[in-house]
């Protein structure tokens, strides 16, 4: 700076520098002034309380320290357990006229996995939502829902009609993608023409593999797992990880991959890296189900979820279901089975003289009730997290309006569903009911668990608010309650070499001649179709048993 | 006073940036395809700005008072735009045309800004720490308006709201200018008091700015607004003009006093000369009263249920006297009750048979009125008609819509029924569908008419009854709960229509 003009040194460098930092600081001052006048307890006005599996009542299993029962009762069959396999049992029972049969079920409230629940403004699930449409030759499965009003009869072909309302009404599914709704899940909106080609490649193949059929002349992949193909050519892909064989089959879109990692989260609650290549691509190849008035890809589902599965299966149990009874041992004995139980309304320990019992409970259960029963690890247990948000409507944004499932491309979470989706009425709901999906897949099972058991409702409520405004911003103002399902044990996790392992053929048997196992567990895949098939295999097996 | 000056243009560069921001934003919103109105904005603002430097040197002598008197008309300019073209994108024929005029008018004054601004300081700096000052907060000043304007002020301000503040904040600068240096400059006093009115008439818009967003919104109305109320269902607009009488619900017309009496005719007339029976009238929306004015023409009706979602509707058509010189009066008829509540959920727990149905909903154009038009409804509707009974849908345009029109058609036969589809031609409308649809064989049984119909004569039926190329029968799915492809193809069809 050597001015001839005099009037610039007035203006130094060292001045000009001040006078920068000046104006930056007043900058981020007034930015951060104002963006904490927006977050300062910006999620305070949210309620809603954790909620869960009774996991204080449970922990007593493993604790042990039970007095010996007081009060001994009599059945030909005791049923531990009240979810879809447990009920499933009962109803084949029931149907069979074996009606002297008793379950036992520590949560309050029976459905496991697909229970219930409702506000003022919606019923809501607490898990499970949706039933694909059955494979054809399911016909137990059928059977089912035929009895329960949801199919209604069949077409000259063969292929089943089902109630219209029961059908996920449209628009089904949206993603929100660089900014924007588009229609369905796997990513269209801005993905390349080399990222859509791969995309395309994979679903050629999960076509081609849905309709495969190994040396035994069974399908590669079908519902139940048990039905599916021994061939080894298939059951080799369970001792590779989905993300490996990809890798193999050198699939490395962006948006392909982050699609079918979303997949295996969705149904096995963990990623591609764990989840093994076997179940990731029954995923896909599995389903066969058609109808008469759907398309195959469609979805039966209801406010609130399979809820509405849960009540016409427990009409089979009409005051046969004990709630917030904890099975604490059980011991075969002759002829006989010795169910010892622990009745939390009286607090009284009981014994029921079974002829034969069902255990529906998940093997982490299930080997703690049997004497030298010992818990397998390698049934491993996903975490899960699932909320129900009541807010008053859902802002309006670029592209597809609200639908049955949204998901957010690259979120945390899986998105949510609309509970409200089946409603028939013109005017929108006065509050809008959403659930939230959320595995807990970030740490290891067992931490996973023992940090999400130790969060608080106000970080819940932060963790989840702040993964919708992503997609939703401002959305925190419209919430009023998000309440909180933290399943410890939320489902069976087919990872790496579980499904073709010891651990699972081991458990499909219980080693004793009155006791049987029921649970979707025993498959590997934690869902409705399994449950029912492992619950209505269990009833044959005492039937055949009795006769 | 060098500081003072160099604030201006960290101020200008942010304003400046903001004002094309807000542009372009704008064009995005009311023109659509962001890409290209963000692109052309941009381009014609900065070349613009090139103008604007241009003429910058025929300014020769008083230069800080032009400068201030710049910096007054940038923050007027800038300052309205956004409120100005809101308001006039109803009306103006060619809206691109203002926009991109006002675009360049402000790109312009923008542009003149900095060339001026360094003349004046050129004296005070050596050349080439002028250069790089004035740059150096020229882009501070533009890093700024770019992150605030999404973040902060685009959600919390508006844009009408925005394009106020920073036009404030021109004129705030000018008047500093003005008070720091009124010795300097010429006509002081002139250009205070300018300021001062700038900035009073910026801060009334800002206040009035929601006012302005629902003005704009009455100006999409041809004639004037008599009536407007939002219920919980809808917006029931009411437009009268000398000779007109317009009904529009959500900003979509449901009639026109001057033709409805022919699209009315022609839903009501042909299907009590197809229905055996008359004497029980269900008639689903229509809350205008004008369907049920058509019904109670015929002597033989007993009784009319009329099923309107909405209570202000009913409500309004039963009361004003101007609407109930144009339905006779018919909400009114001891004939006639009337139910406020949802078709849908009422039908379902409804237990009466109807001899004849009249289906006269919006069109489908969303996914919650889409359900009132799938096989699940009108299987539902079949529980309350008996096997003779003949019922009528409203079915949108089968000229605009071919496939939306034939796909009603399709969906009442894949629910069993066996139908008629006909059309018609209501000038306020356009070429109008219909389709007549019944458990049993349709076969018109009655020749009679009630006198004066101004429209419908049986001998012009069978013409309405012909569907010529441009609206023949295409090949549709049926409109089902779980597909809705009734509404992607109205949206489409329409959509392509209104381009």
């Amino acid at each position: 700076m050597n001015g001839e003009n005099t009037r610039s040194k007035q203006l130094t460098r060292k001045d000009f520098l001040r006078y920068m930092a000046v104006i930056a600081g007043a900058t981020v001052t007034a930015a951060q002034y104002t963006a904490c006048l927006y977050k300062k307890d910006k999620y305070a006005h949210i309620g809603g309380s954790i909620y869960g599996a009774s996991a204080a009542l449970g922990h007593r299993l493993r604790n042990g320290g039970f007095d010996t029962p007081q009060v001994t009762e009599h059945a030909d069959v005791v049923i531990a357990g009240s979810g879809i396999a447990g009920l499933s049992a009962a109803r084949v029972l029931q149907q069979h006229g074996v009606g002297n049969f008793k379950i036992l079920e520590l949560e309050p409230h029976t459905g496991g996995n697909a229970a219930y629940g409702q506000n003022a403004y919606s019923a809501y699930p607490l898990g499970a939502h949706y039933l694909p449409l059955p494979n054809l030759d399911n016909q137990p499965l059928l059977a089912l829902l035929q009895e329960a009003g949801i199919l209604t009869g069949f077409n000259e072909a063969g292929l089943p009609f089902y109630n219209e309302t029961d059908l996920c009404f449209d628009p089904e599914e949206r993603l929100f993608i660089h900014n924007r709704w588009q229609e369905g899940l796997v990513p269209q909106f801005g993905v390349s023409e080399r990222s859509r080609s791969e995309i395309r490649r994979f679903f050629a193949l999960a076509e081609q593999l849905r309709w495969q059929k190994g040396k035994d002349g069974l399908y590669a992949f079908d519902i139940p797992v048990n039905n599916s193909s021994k061939d080894p050519q298939y059951l080799q892909l369970d001792s590779i990880s989905m993300q490996e064989y990809l890798r193999q089959q050198e699939f490395v879109s962006e948006e392909l991959l982050w699609y079918l990692d979303y997949c295996c989260r969705d149904d096995y609650g963990a990623g591609l890296s764990i989840i093994s290549a076997w179940a990731g691509l029954h995923y896909f190849a599995s389903r066969k189900g058609r109808a008469a008035n759907a398309e195959s890809s469609q979805v039966l589902t209801w406010p609130q979820g399979n809820g509405r599965l849960v009540q016409h299966l427990q009409q089979f149990s009409k005051g046969k279901i004990n709630t917030h009874c904890l099975v604490y041992k059980v011991t075969p004995k002759g002829n006989q089975v010795l169910v010892d139980y622990f009745e939390a309304a009286t607090n009284q320990t009981k014994r029921i003289i079974a002829k034969h019992c069902i255990l529906a409970t998940p093997q982490f259960v299930t080997q703690r009730l049997l004497p030298a029963g010992s818990y397998d690890h390698d049934f491993t247990y996903s975490p899960w997290l699932v909320a129900n948000i009541t807010l008053d409507y859902l802002p309006e944004a670029h592209g597809l309006p609200l639908c049955w499932d949204n998901v957010i491309y690259k979120g945390r979470s899986l998105g949510y569903v609309n509970a409200q989706q089946q409603r028939l009425a013109q005017k929108a709901p006065a509050k809008q009911v959403i659930t939230y999906y959320l595995p807990l897949d970030h740490l290891p099972p067992a931490a996973s668990r023992q940090y999400a058991l130790g969060l608080a409702h106000p970080h819940w409520v932060k963790l989840i608010t702040d993964d919708l405004e992503q997609a939703h911003p401002g959305i925190h103002t419209l919430i009023k309650n998000i309440d909180v399902w933290v399943w410890g044990h939320g489902m069976i996790r087919p990872h790496t070499g579980f499904i073709t392992g010891p651990a699972r053929m081991a458990a499909l048997e219980s080693g004793y001649p009155h006791i049987f196992f029921a649970h979707s567990d025993l498959s590997g895949i934690s869902v409705f179709e399994e449950a029912f098939y492992h619950g209505n295999r269990a009833a044959q097996a005492v039937l055949s048993a009795i006769a | 006073m060098e500081i003072l000056l160099l604030l201006s243009v960290f101020v200008i560069a942010t304003c400046g940036l903001i004002y094309e921001l807000v542009a372009g934003t704008l064009a995005s919103y009311l023109l659509g395809d962001s890409v290209t109105q963000f692109s052309t904005i941009i381009g014609a603002y900065l070349f613009s700005m090139g103008i604007g430097a241009y003429l910058s040197r025929f300014f020769r002598k008083h230069l800080l008072s032009w400068f201030i008197q710049l910096e007054i008309l940038v923050g007027l300019i800038g300052g309205i735009s956004s409120a100005l073209l809101f308001l006039l994108f109803e009306q103006a024929a060619s809206f691109r045309i203002i926009l991109y005029l006002l675009v360049g008018l402000t790109g312009v004054l923008v542009g003149l800004e900095l060339p001026l601004l360094m003349n004046i300081l050129k004296g005070r700096y050596v050349f080439r720490d002028l250069v790089s000052r004035v740059f150096t907060f020229d882009y501070i000043g533009a890093l700024l308006a770019s992150i605030v304007f999404p973040l902060l002020l685009v959600p919390y301000l508006g844009l009408i709201r925005t394009s106020c503040c920073f036009g404030m904040l021109n004129v705030v600068v000018a008047m500093l200018l003005c008070i720091k240096f009124r010795q300097e400059i010429k006509w002081a006093r002139y250009l205070q008091i300018k300021s001062v009115a700038v900035i009073l008439l910026l801060t009334g818009i800002f206040a009035w700015a929601n006012k302005i967003m629902s003005f704009s919104e009455g100006l999409a109305y041809r004639d004037p607004v008599i009536f407007s109320h939002s219920s919980p269902y809808q917006r029931i607009v009411l437009t009268r003009s000398r000779t007109d009488l317009r009904l529009y619900l959500n900003g979509n017309l449901q009639f026109s006093s001057r033709d409805e009496y022919r699209y009315h005719e022609a839903l009501v007339h042909p299907v009590m000369r197809y229905a055996p029976g008359h004497a029980h009238v269900l008639i689903l929306g229509g809350g205008d009263g004008m369907a049920a004015r058509e019904i109670l023409k015929y002597r033989d009706v007993e009784q009319v249920t009329l099923v309107d979602l909405d209570p202000a509707m009913t409500r309004l058509f039963r009361e004003n006297a101007l609407l109930t010189k144009l339905n006779s009066n018919s909400l009114n008829s001891p004939k006639l009750k009337v139910i406020n509540a949802d078709a849908f959920q009422w039908l379902r727990q409804n237990h009466t048979r109807y001899d004849i149905a009249i289906v006269d909903f919006p069109d489908p154009g969303n996914f919650a009125v889409g359900k009132l038009y799938t096989t699940a409804f009108y299987r539902q509707l079949r529980h309350s008609l008996y096997n003779s009974s003949v019922m009528v849908i409203q079915a949108t345009s089968p000229l605009v819509a071919p496939k939306a029109f034939w796909c009603v058609d399709a969906t009442l036969y894949a629910a069993g029924y066996h139908t008629l589809p006909y059309h018609t031609y209501v000038p306020s409308f356009g070429e109008w569908g219909y389709v007549m649809a019944s458990p049993e064989m349709l076969v018109p049984c009655r020749p009679w008419l009630p006198a004066g119909l101004r429209y419908f004569a049986p001998a012009v039926f069978p013409q309405m009854c012909m569907f010529t190329a441009d609206m023949d029968k295409r090949k549709v799915q049926a409109n089902h709960l779980n597909n809705q492809v009734l509404v992607q193809y109205f949206e489409d069809e329409w959509g392509k229509y209104q381009e």
